[in-house]
């Protein structure tokens, strides 16, 4: 003890004391739900999937120690490249996809007047409030390429529509069409924020000869880019985390496996098949922890890029 | 000016995409009403009205069941994590304690976390427990809140002028007569946000009770649309329009709610952008 | 407020007390005998199952389920609430059979004097694994060729112009037969090689054996395979490609009057023979030819696979399953539920085309005195030809990794029908999984 110095030496008194406090106390019981959960339902987890995926656990029998077996198939997996692959692809369209069109969207909305705009936003904003599941049969119908309602339209205006639900090429860009669909929830995000920008700023821009663009460019994005950036990380991780569309509509049954492309095989999609269809919790443990990082890295990623992008209030 | 001129062309723009969004929901509703060999026609109004595919559905799925079930769960789901997260977030906001920054920093993190990545061992837990098979996995851990709603909540429960709880203090009420009888009270828009916000996420969830539900008796709509959807779908008997029933028996409660909470919705996520 | 706040609490208790009683009632009605993955949808379903169920009464019998889930199945194993009896491919018993989740049925046999003599051969070799038996076969499924006259005849060709021993003809006739809508779209399939189903009976039909006897060498890399794939491939791709020919296939109507026979979209393709019965109860009239599918020197070939009843490990209630699922794949039994369908056709002026069992005594009596078939001379030909292939009908061994080997082929063909892979290397690749797959089971085994 010798080494602190009396000051911090208080300082660790004093915060030693507070425990006793009866405030304290007070604080930790009413922090005692989510301490309890996160330790229950997080940190435990996170230890155990790692000692997980150094075995071949799969519930039935015990548990061998395998070492780093597991990842190395990770790496040697075919499918663990193709559902990783499909799920980076399917975010990369999916991302900017909504952010754009919910811009747009929502800069129209902003222009019409205000009694529209509650009408339309429910519009929009009806999509959202589907359950995925249904998305993903619903999906089928519309997008069959001979008979669906989408080619369908298409022929109306000359176009001879691809083969969405069959066509491995074709299959995420349609479900990221369908997931364009419920968009309204993005759109109402950059409305609030779009109402946000002080009207000044506007007339100031104006004022100095800025042109509608220049405006747009130089007031409104980076008025707005909080919302912009938030969207962004949650769409993000949303697309890594895509499940329920593409596994109503393409897996799920023996049957629907027999004609199983790969195309629509989301990297979730295969820790699912993995962990609860065969059963290999050891493997599926290694592949959550692959998904964790991942997820990690391109979260820290897009936060470095928002310090240069995003403006910031009263920074 | 051509102000009013754009305004028009705006106005026709998103008409243009309003009937977008919603021919989707026009087309199922349609399909849904016609016989089987019509369902591809893509036609609105039906040639050949087919109703009683409603009866039809009733008839070969425990759809009341798998309706009330997902009420129940959806309803134990947001009023758990409500009640939770409103105890954590005013913990957090109205006491000042040693350790507090460190542990709101950890909650905040623990947003980033994917479900996935704890998938496996808490359904080990439920497994070791025997409740794996039943509804309980599906919302309990919603009695520890939930980090996205603490977050939300303590923000608003920041914006209360300190003054009312110090007030009340003097005269002797308890910290939880704070939180319940001030807190709680002045709080009801937000609450009613995040119970909504849960309720929704609960009613629409495929993946849970695709990992839990066993016996076809406790599914939930969604786990139940799937499993109609591989038994009468494309990998099965190809009875679509039992399918299609099935998805407007699913979508619909929802959009009733919707429609009843609607200002809730908006107003709960546009506080989402303002707070992230 | 303290009202609302009281209620709100006495809501939440209820909605927790409900949903715990909801959830763990259910599960521990554990007194009867619980079934997985069979649905009772038709008279032959209900009336075995009645007769199953009087074999066990008074115990009670809990049917659940419609399919055969292997993850809700492995669920229930995992937490110790495995179903009584599961009914599945019998392609996938080596799988759960090799990892301890099945019961072999040795003493359910010997106990309960089971003649296994009566159920076919290839049926239960599908049920075998090193030696044990670990499930009682329920149907037979075969595969045969049927063409739709009216298309056939409509270029001027005859039904026997369909000749699978002829590869170059056939895709010739294929070319001919096929119909395109005026965008383009494949309006009337030619010729459907049903891939990637069909993919066993195509390779044998060229003279490859995919998986060893003993279950444990896959073969997928053989030369001879990567040609028949080629081939069926390019059947689909001659017709407007994997894509359209697909998309064109799942709008068919196939279970109801406007199939794809009757509405001209299909001209000819192998079937399994359970869709005979299909169209003889929707079409009776249809206008079809069926034949044996051949192999290149002419000589019929039938690959024959079906469902099982096995009882998983875990089951509590061992003796009554055994009992019920002697029962329900019994000769006696089978022959009841036929005449209820017979009888029920020949009441909406249908035609009974028979019930393709795995069981060779119940067949032989079905067959002579229930199938009537004089007038439905179409209908007469067919199960005629089925019956003539089935005897010389050949099974997938069974493999500690059944199911695995299923779908490495599967993929690999799939990937092949979309575009992804060259046959080759699709088939390189599978051979690789599904190798693995076996040494990885017979290493935990």
């Amino acid at each position: 003890m010798s080494t602190v110095l009396p000051e911090q030496g208080s300082r660790i008194r004093s915060w030693v004391t507070g425990f006793r406090r009866r405030e304290t106390l007070a604080a930790y019981g009413f922090l005692s739900p989510w301490i309890i959960g996160f330790l229950v339902f997080m940190a435990a987890p996170m230890i155990a999937s790692l000692v997980l995926s150094l075995t071949d656990y799969d519930a039935l029998r015990p548990a061998n120690f395998v070492g780093m077996s597991n990842y190395q198939q990770l790496l040697l997996d075919p499918k663990v490249r193709v559902s990783l692959a499909n799920t980076l692809i399917y975010t990369v369209m999916m991302v900017p996809g909504t952010m754009v069109i919910a811009l747009a969207l929502a800069l129209l909305l902003a222009k019409v007047g205000r009694r529209s705009v509650g009408f339309f936003r429910t519009v929009f904003y009806l999509p959202v409030v589907t359950p995925k599941v249904a998305v993903g049969v619903l999906f089928l119908l519309l997008f069959n390429g001979q008979v669906g309602l989408i080619n369908s339209a298409l022929s109306l205006v000359g176009i001879h529509g691809p083969q969405w639900s069959t066509d491995p090429l074709w299959v995420k860009p349609g479900l990221v069409l369908m997931h364009l669909w419920a968009v309204g929830g993005t759109v109402v995000i950059y409305l609030a924020a779009l109402k946000n920008v002080p009207r000044d700023l506007y007339e100031a821009a104006t004022i100095d000869g800025a042109s509608a663009w220049q405006r747009f460019r130089r007031v409104t994005l980076p008025m707005i880019s909080g919302a912009l950036f938030f969207t962004f990380i949650v769409e993000t991780i949303a697309g890594l985390q895509t499940f329920d569309e593409a596994y109503a509509a393409f897996y799920g049954s023996a049957a629907s496996a027999t004609y199983s492309s790969d195309a629509a095989l989301f990297y979730l999609i295969y820790l699912f098949q993995q962990a609860f269809q065969f059963l290999h919790l050891g493997y599926a443990s290694a592949m959550a922890w692959l998904l964790f990082i991942v997820i990690i890295v391109i979260t820290a990623i897009q936060v470095r890029l928002s310090r240069r992008f995003v403006y910031y209030e009263g920074r | 000016m051509s102000a009013k001129r754009d305004r028009i062309l705006f106005w026709v723009i998103l008409t243009a995409v309003s009937v977008l969004f919603v021919y989707p929901f026009l087309w199922l509703i349609s399909a849904s009403l016609k016989p089987r060999d019509q369902v591809f026609d893509n036609v609105l109004i039906p040639t050949t009205w087919a109703p009683g595919n409603y009866v039809s559905i009733w008839q070969v799925a425990p759809v009341l069941s798998w309706f009330v079930n997902s009420v129940v769960v959806a309803i134990a789901a947001a009023l758990t994590v409500t009640v939770a997260s409103a105890v954590v977030a005013f913990g957090f906001a109205y006491f000042r304690f040693p350790g507090r920054n460190a542990l709101f920093g950890l909650v905040l993190a623990t947003m980033m976390l994917p479900g996935a990545a704890t998938m496996i061992p808490v359904y080990l837990i439920w497994n070791s427990v025997g409740l794996a098979t039943t509804q309980v996995p599906l919302w309990a851990a919603n009695l520890f809140g939930s980090a996205f709603y603490i977050f939300l909540l303590r923000q608003f429960f920041l914006g209360l002028p300190r003054e009312l709880f110090e007030a009340a203090r003097i005269d002797g009420a308890s910290y939880w007569t704070l939180f319940w009888r001030i807190a709680v009270p002045l709080c009801r828009p937000a609450l009613i946000v995040v119970a909504i916000f849960e309720l929704k996420a609960s009613w629409s969830d495929l993946l849970k009770p695709l990992i839990y539900l066993r016996d076809p008796a406790l599914y939930t709509l969604p786990r139940g649309l799937k499993a109609i959807s591989d038994q009468f779908g494309q990998a099965g008997e190809q009875r679509w329009e039992i399918v299609l029933a099935g998805s407007v028996v699913t979508i619909v409660p929802m959009i009733v709610i919707f429609f009843l909470a609607q200002r809730h919705f908006v107003e709960g996520i546009a506080t989402q952008a303002r707070k992230g | 407020m303290v009202r609302h706040l009281r209620l709100g609490a006495i809501v939440t208790a209820g909605v927790v007390v409900l949903a715990g009683c909801g959830g763990v009632g259910a599960d521990s009605g554990q007194t009867a005998l619980t079934t997985m993955g069979f649905g009772t949808g038709d008279e032959i379903a209900t009336t075995r199952v009645a007769l199953a169920d009087k074999a066990v009464a008074p115990f009670p019998v809990k049917i659940g389920g419609s399919a055969f889930d292997a993850q809700q199945f492995l669920s229930a194993v995992a937490s110790h609430t495995a179903p009584d009896v599961i009914y599945l491919d019998r392609q996938l018993i080596g799988t759960y059979a090799a990892r301890g989740t099945l019961e072999p049925l040795e003493n359910c046999i010997a106990g309960q004097h089971i003649d296994m003599d009566q159920y076919r051969p290839a049926a239960v070799a599908e049920v075998t694994l090193n030696g044990k038996v670990y499930g009682l076969p329920e149907s037979y499924d075969n595969r045969v060729l049927v063409v739709n006259n009216g298309a056939v005849r409509s270029v001027g060709l005859r039904p026997s112009d369909i000749n699978p021993a002829d590869r170059t003809a056939l895709s010739r006739v294929t070319a001919t037969l096929t119909e395109h809508a005026s965008d383009g779209d494949v309006s009337r399939i030619g010729f459907d090689p049903k891939m990637p189903e069909f993919f066993p009976l195509w390779a044998k039909a060229s003279g490859v054996q995919m998986l060893s006897d003993d279950g444990l060498r896959a073969n997928l890399d053989d030369p001879r395979l990567v040609k028949v794939l080629e081939y069926t491939v390019g059947l689909i791709d001659q017709q407007g490609g994997w894509g359209s020919v697909k998309a064109f296939r799942d709008s068919f109507d196939f279970f109801g009057a406007k199939n794809p026979l009757m509405r001209d979209q299909l001209a000819a393709y192998p079937v399994d023979d359970w869709y005979l019965n299909v169209l003889g109860n929707v079409s009776p009239n249809v206008d079809m030819t069926v034949m044996p599918f051949t192999d290149t020197a002419g000589k019929p070939v039938d690959w024959a696979t079906g469902s099982t009843w096995a009882i998983p490990a875990g089951s509590r209630h061992k003796d009554q399953a055994c009992t019920w699922i002697k029962t329900m794949t019994d000769a006696p039994t089978w022959i009841a539920a036929a005449k209820v369908r017979a009888a029920k056709r020949r009441a909406q002026g249908k035609v009974f085309t028979g019930v393709f069992t795995g069981n060779k005594v119940a067949d032989k009596t079905i067959f002579s005195d229930l199938v009537k078939l004089a007038d439905k001379p179409a209908f007469d030909t067919a199960v005629r030809t089925v019956l003539e292939v089935q005897d010389s009908a050949f099974s997938m061994p069974a493999s500690p990794a059944g199911s695995e080997f299923k779908s490495a082929w599967q993929d690999a063909v799939n990937r092949v029908l979309s575009g992804q892979q060259k046959p080759t290397e699709a088939l390189a690749q599978a051979q690789q999984e599904a190798q693995l797959a076996i040494d990885n089971a017979v290493r935990r085994q």
